[in-house]
């Protein structure tokens, strides 16, 4: 039987979600903030002449914010991430618990940070318009809502295929790919164009380089979490791999490894 | 599933109802930090907005 328990797992969630968001908060603080810098000069070389509006916090604290920011989502994505792993993990490929982890990352990145980011990219301060940031919000949720019902369908659609066809597997996993592209590939297009122009004194280098890092701060976050929290999840703590009620070949493989 | 040659079994646990309180606060807590803007917290939404603005931008999420 499972030897997890829900609320040991939920701490391995929040723990694998805390080291995640210091992983992403240092491509924050190194990699992001120097793009953000930028666009803050651009926006600042505007409104020169200007009446400023005071800043409520100064660039340091909001740096720090930054970071935090990343880290407190971490900890409530990693909660999410250990939720929907029980929940799903039966369904899920990887062979280990740690190759499910990873595999349910993957899929989290699929379509609540690439997908999204290739159809609302990210933007640095100084780019989007304060009257269209409802519509903008309504379009970023709805799309990654979108995404994670064809995580979902793609995820049903094997099963199906699996339990109805005698299809050969690398078949079926074409299939499901074809079908996964094709959802993706109509939602792109479903979807509306962001109603923002992009201001013609931001230049597109720095707009190119702040997605990039965005993306990349995303991309780190969803990477630790899944193998954080596949190593948390997988690896025995000392003597329980070798329970009678546990009696798993890989498991044993890897305490033979001495994988902690 | 069907696929795999080799089941390997797993330690998950199935899921209590309260998982599903925590999920919820969980994601309120991510849109506190990414969206709140004075519809769930009033006053201290500036606040928190200014201070996290940062990561806002970071993570993609529409701001402003």
């Amino acid at each position: 039987m499972a030897t997890h328990s829900y609320p040991g797992l939920l701490a391995r969630g929040a723990g694998a979600g805390a080291i995640a968001g210091v992983a992403a908060g240092m491509v924050s603080l190194f990699v992001v903030e120097t793009q953000i810098r930028a666009a803050l000069a651009v926006e600042e070389a505007r409104n020169a002449g200007a009446v400023g509006h005071e800043e409520m916090f100064s660039r340091g604290v909001q740096v720090v914010g930054g970071v935090a920011a990343v880290v407190v989502v971490g900890i409530a994505l990693g909660a999410v991430f250990a939720t929907a792993f029980a929940a799903v993990h039966r369904h899920l490929p990887g062979g280990s618990d740690f190759g499910r982890s990873v595999a349910l990352a993957a899929v989290g990145f699929a379509a609540v940070g690439l997908l999204p980011a290739i159809k609302y990219p990210a933007n640095p301060p100084g780019v989007g318009q304060a009257e269209t940031v409802n519509d903008r919000t309504v379009l970023y949720f709805s799309l990654i809502l979108g995404g994670l019902i064809i995580a979902y369908g793609v995820g049903r659609l094997h099963g199906l295929l699996a339990a109805r066809t005698s299809w050969p597997a690398p078949w079926r996993a074409t299939a499901v790919a074809a079908a996964a592209a094709a959802a993706v590939i109509a939602v792109l297009l479903v979807w509306p164009a962001g109603p923002d122009a992009v201001p013609p004194d931001v230049p597109a280098t720095l707009l190119w380089r702040f997605r990039l890092a965005s993306l990349a701060e995303v991309l780190t976050l969803w990477a630790v979490l899944g193998v954080a929290f596949g190593l948390l999840t997988e690896a025995p703590k000392s003597g329980r791999g070798a329970e009678a009620g546990n009696p798993d070949p890989v498991r044993g493989d890897y305490q033979g490894r001495g994988l902690r | 599933m069907a696929s795999p040659a080799v089941p390997v079994r797993s330690r998950v646990p199935g899921l209590p109802w309260w998982s599903l309180v925590v999920v919820a606060a969980a994601l309120f807590v991510v849109y506190a930090v990414l969206q709140e803007n004075g519809v769930a917290l009033g006053q201290v939404a500036q606040v928190v907005h200014e201070f996290f603005h940062d990561g806002r931008h970071a993570l993609g999420v529409p701001c402003h």
